[in-house]
């Protein structure tokens, strides 16, 4: 398998790497390469949504994307989404209502509300939102609390 | 609330804490099972030769097990690798590691398993196509065999005007925390240590020293933070792999589970059919036969606790003057049966309450109406013969009523309204330690549980500290210790953190408030306040600051120091009746009482929850939104076992669907809203009368379902999960 060199920014910062394999996901990239394990493994086959990064704003599986993909894309993890003034009140969100239990789940639901909200606008309906984001499980919370997060954090961005 | 009520918070969203799956270690090595595929059995050879041929791969199987650890002999029922026959798919073989991941696995790829073709039998009805008659109890397939009995059953039943018999079935769902398992093992001999994500650092020193023969003073587990554990973190499963392939290569090793491994060799809940026969007159129970062929999988013979454990709650909540029940935990070929959030007890709730739905259907009488006049109230007795502590279900059973009605005013046409009840024991489970170090401005608990997220270790032990000492709770904090550094507790289950660990808490702060007061000259009790940026002891009224009540080793050290331990025990149970095996009292009994609003789509049999409540007896609550998370998860949860989670196994042996798309959990866009109550007063054994929580929830959950979907649509379905296909063959749509 040939390794190639793959640059992207992540979080703002230019990440430049010179052996990257074709198949290497961006997910292990980012974890092992770049050392940002903030975004979690979880099923690796796209269903659990744990991976969730945004490249060049979309709301993105990192498991699914080989890393080369996203060569010369603007990446955000959870790590730098507080940089970003949606992320920033989306984590306040999550904060003041205590939307998080074991928080594997968390970063990437973070990631992908925050994106949803950069795509659709912050006057999407909350049911639209809740529905856009079953694609992230969560097995602690049932899910009561993350959606008083995004009630919490549309109002917020309001 | 506020990022005081959860300290873990910040750092959780910024990604910041450590997970299994998260470490790593200069120079380590990347593990890889090598699992045994379906429908094979006794073992000729596994041949290590080609992939140790791999630069840079270390393999081991069976026959490296003796020399690596060089302990004594490890335990000889359950060695890390078979040496003779091959129990379940997808059992370990061998394992192998590499400098990277991707050579690992490859290196897994070319271990070469020669073993008899063997036929696997994975559904338990095929072992016992008929009920197991007499001597069953000693056949191989028999992991356990229980019986106890109290009246004359048959008498009653023929006395009875009527007589309901019906089987239940209930299908293996899995635990499906997100983070698969993952540790890492490095160290030497008489110094290993293994990091790793599980609810019990100490349960899994005790387990690995046990299976590797060596003495757990030589093994150190340190508890990473957990991404989940419902039960299926609890025993050790990758760490004796981890440990031997460290002891192989003499490099830190890290061992992590693929999704579809955790799916496949994970421990869970597996399936079960349930028989009763039920005897009605004058509207009481007079008689019930319960009959319960539990799967326990690969489970050793004599160490099942499920089946006696589980089928109490086959017997409970009801007054039964006359009752029989008998259970066999059935060996087959799958992973052994394993611990998932309330074993069994949603599936025996939903059995019992479906069962007592349809018996007073046929007897002529309002199944809820049926249900309360039977229901234990505290006092009571049990049909084992233990008298029931502070009991709220009857409470909570009165409130659900209460918002069935209400619901009942305002439902649209077509829809179905249920009520179902569970019980759970708490409190119960192993002891818990704890140390306490109180510094001039905190007071520090020091403690071996890691919290696993429903917030029981940093919130509900947190609180207990801060109520009994007078502080807020800013001031206490809860400190993770290693196995090596922290007293002895047995970890994050059965519900027994905040209720068992949190007695433990408040004899450690009582003994420090006697400590401070003596060191004031009282012997009267003292409590802590703030003082400015400090704290203070307050005793007789006068405040004196607690650094002046250190002594000079003590401010350079921990602080003063007080320890405290908690044992809980279950209730004595009427061992007359018993017959054969071992049946378990209970500590608290906890209850609750759930309705839900259901709509059933009548062209395809699927099921919409559209609102649910949930009526709680915890005792008192310790930390009021930290519970009522509990609950919304533990609910949703159910809603999982009710509806969708299913195991499906095939005749040759394989599980069918090991994935989330094809195991289906629920999912944000598909949830009710919940409505949460907690009915105090009914108080347990906790601290200031607090029960456990972290179970109870999801054990109305199915029964809950199955009444509203029978209230919806007429369908009385006695399998579970309530998947459209068994909906719609009960609408006969099918």
């Amino acid at each position: 398998m040939t390794a190639e060199p793959a640059s992207f920014r992540v979080n703002g910062r230019s990440v430049a790497l010179d052996d990257v394999p074709g198949a290497e996901r961006l997910l292990d990239t980012l974890r092992w390469r770049a050392g940002l394990k903030g975004t979690k493994e979880g099923c690796r086959t796209g269903d659990c949504g744990a991976c969730t990064v945004l490249v060049d704003g979309r709301p993105t599986l990192s498991c699914l994307t080989l890393s080369h993909e996203a060569e010369g894309s603007a990446i955000v993890t959870v790590e730098g989404i507080e940089d970003d003034p949606v992320g920033r009140h989306v984590v306040a969100a999550f904060r003041d209502t205590a939307a998080v239990q074991c928080g594997y789940c968390t970063p990437g639901f973070v990631v992908a509300l925050t994106g949803l909200f950069k795509e659709r606008g912050a006057a999407t309906p909350v049911p639209t939102l809740l529905d856009d984001l079953g694609g992230n499980l969560c097995r602690c919370t049932g899910y009561a609390a993350i959606a008083r997060a995004v009630a919490a954090a549309r109002e917020r961005l309001r | 609330m506020s990022g005081l009520v959860r300290p873990d918070l910040t750092e959780k969203l910024r990604g910041g804490v450590v997970y299994g799956t998260d470490l790593e270690a200069p120079g380590m090595l990347w593990g890889a099972l090598v699992l045994a595929p379906p429908g094979v059995g006794r073992i000729h050879s596994v041949d290590l030769s080609e992939a140790r041929a791999r630069p840079g791969v270390v393999a081991i199987g069976a026959a490296d097990v003796p020399r690596l650890v060089g302990g004594g002999p490890g335990d000889a029922e359950r060695p890390p690798f078979p040496t003779e026959t091959i129990l379940y798919a997808s059992q370990p073989v061998a394992a192998v590691a590499a400098p990277t991941l991707a050579e690992a696995r490859a290196a897994a790829r070319l271990v070469r398993l020669r073993a008899e073709a063997s036929t696997a039998v994975t559904d338990l009805e095929r072992v016992f196509p008929e009920w197991p008659g007499s001597g069953a109890g000693n056949s191989p397939s028999v992991a356990a065999h229980v019986r106890a009995r109290h009246g004359d059953v048959d008498a009653a039943l023929a006395r009875a005007s009527t007589v309901v018999r019906e089987t239940y079935r209930t299908a293996g769902i899995h635990q499906v925390a997100l983070e698969p398992h993952a540790c890492l093992a490095d160290g030497g001999p008489g110094a290993w240590r293994v990091r790793t994500s599980t609810q019990s650092p100490f349960g899994v020193r005790e387990d690995v020293a046990s299976i590797l023969g060596i003495p757990e003073s030589t093994l150190t587990v340190e508890g990473t933070w957990v991404g989940g554990g419902f039960g299926g973190k609890g025993a050790s499963l990758l760490e004796p792999y981890a440990l031997l392939l460290a002891a192989a290569s003499g490099k830190p090793v890290r061992l992590a589970l693929t999704y579809r491994e955790e799916f496949l060799l994970g421990r869970s809940t597996l399936p079960a059919v349930i028989r009763f026969e039920t005897g009605v007159a004058q509207g009481r129970i007079v008689a019930r036969r319960v009959r319960l062929l539990l799967d326990v999988g690969a489970s050793l013979p004599g160490r099942d606790f499920a089946t006696g454990y589980s089928i109490g709650f086959l017997l409970g909540p009801y007054d039964t003057p006359a009752f029989e029940v008998e259970g066999y935990a059935v060996r087959t070929h799958k992973p052994p049966f394993g611990p998932h959030r309330a074993p069994f007890a949603p599936q025996c709730a939903f059995a019992v309450e479906s069962h007592l739905d349809e018996v007073a259907r046929v007897a002529g009488l309002d199944p809820v109406t049926f249900r309360a006049d039977h229901l234990w109230t505290t006092g009571a007795s049990t049909p084992l013969g233990q008298t029931v502590g502070a009991f709220g279900l009857p409470a909570a059973l009165d409130a659900a009523r209460r918002k069935a009605r209400e619901w009942r005013a305002t439902m649209p046409p077509g829809r179905g309204i249920g009520i179902g009840l569970g019980f759970w024991s708490t409190g119960t489970g192993a002891g818990g330690e704890v140390r306490l170090a109180l510094g001039p401005r905190e007071l520090v608990v020091v403690q071996g549980e890691r919290e696993i997220g429903s917030g029981s270790v940093l919130v509900g032990v947190a609180e207990v500290a801060a109520h009994r000492s007078g502080l807020p709770r800013g001031r206490v904090r809860v400190e993770y210790r290693s196995t090596a550094r922290a007293p002895f507790d047995s970890g994050v289950f059965g519900s027994r953190t905040t209720a068992v660990l949190g007695r433990a808490v408040e004899e450690a702060v009582g003994g420090l408030l006697s400590e401070l007061a003596r060191r004031c000259g009282v012997a009267g009790t003292a409590r802590l306040v703030e003082e400015g940026d400090e704290l203070a002891v307050e005793v007789d009224g006068r405040r004196r600051p607690v650094r002046e009540l250190l002594t000079a080793a003590e401010r350079d050290g921990e602080g003063v120091v007080a320890e405290g331990k908690f044992y809980g025990a279950g209730g004595a149970i009427d061992e007359r009746r018993v017959e054969v095996g071992a049946f378990y009292g209970y500590s608290d009994f906890t209850g609750a009482a759930h309705v839900a609003q259901v709509d059933v789509d009548r062209a395809t049999g699927a099921v919409r929850v559209e609102r649910y409540a949930a009526f709680h007896d915890a005792g008192t609550v310790v930390d009021r939104p930290t519970a009522t998370a509990q609950v919304e998860g533990g609910v949703v949860m159910g809603l999982g076992t009710a509806l969708t989670e299913e195991a499906i196994w095939t005749d040759d042996g394989r599980l069918a669907n090991p994935g989330l798309l094809d195991y289906r959990i629920p999912t944000l866009a598909e949830v009710p809203p919940i409505e949460v109550e907690f009915l105090e007063g009914f108080l347990g054994s906790g601290p200031r009368g607090a029960k456990g929580l972290g179970e109870p929830p999801i054990v109305p959950v199915p029964a809950t379902i199955a009444a509203a979907v029978r209230d919806a649509c007429g369908a009385h379905l006695t399998e579970l999960p309530l998947s459209p296909e068994r909906v719609a063959r009960a609408l006969k749509l099918v």
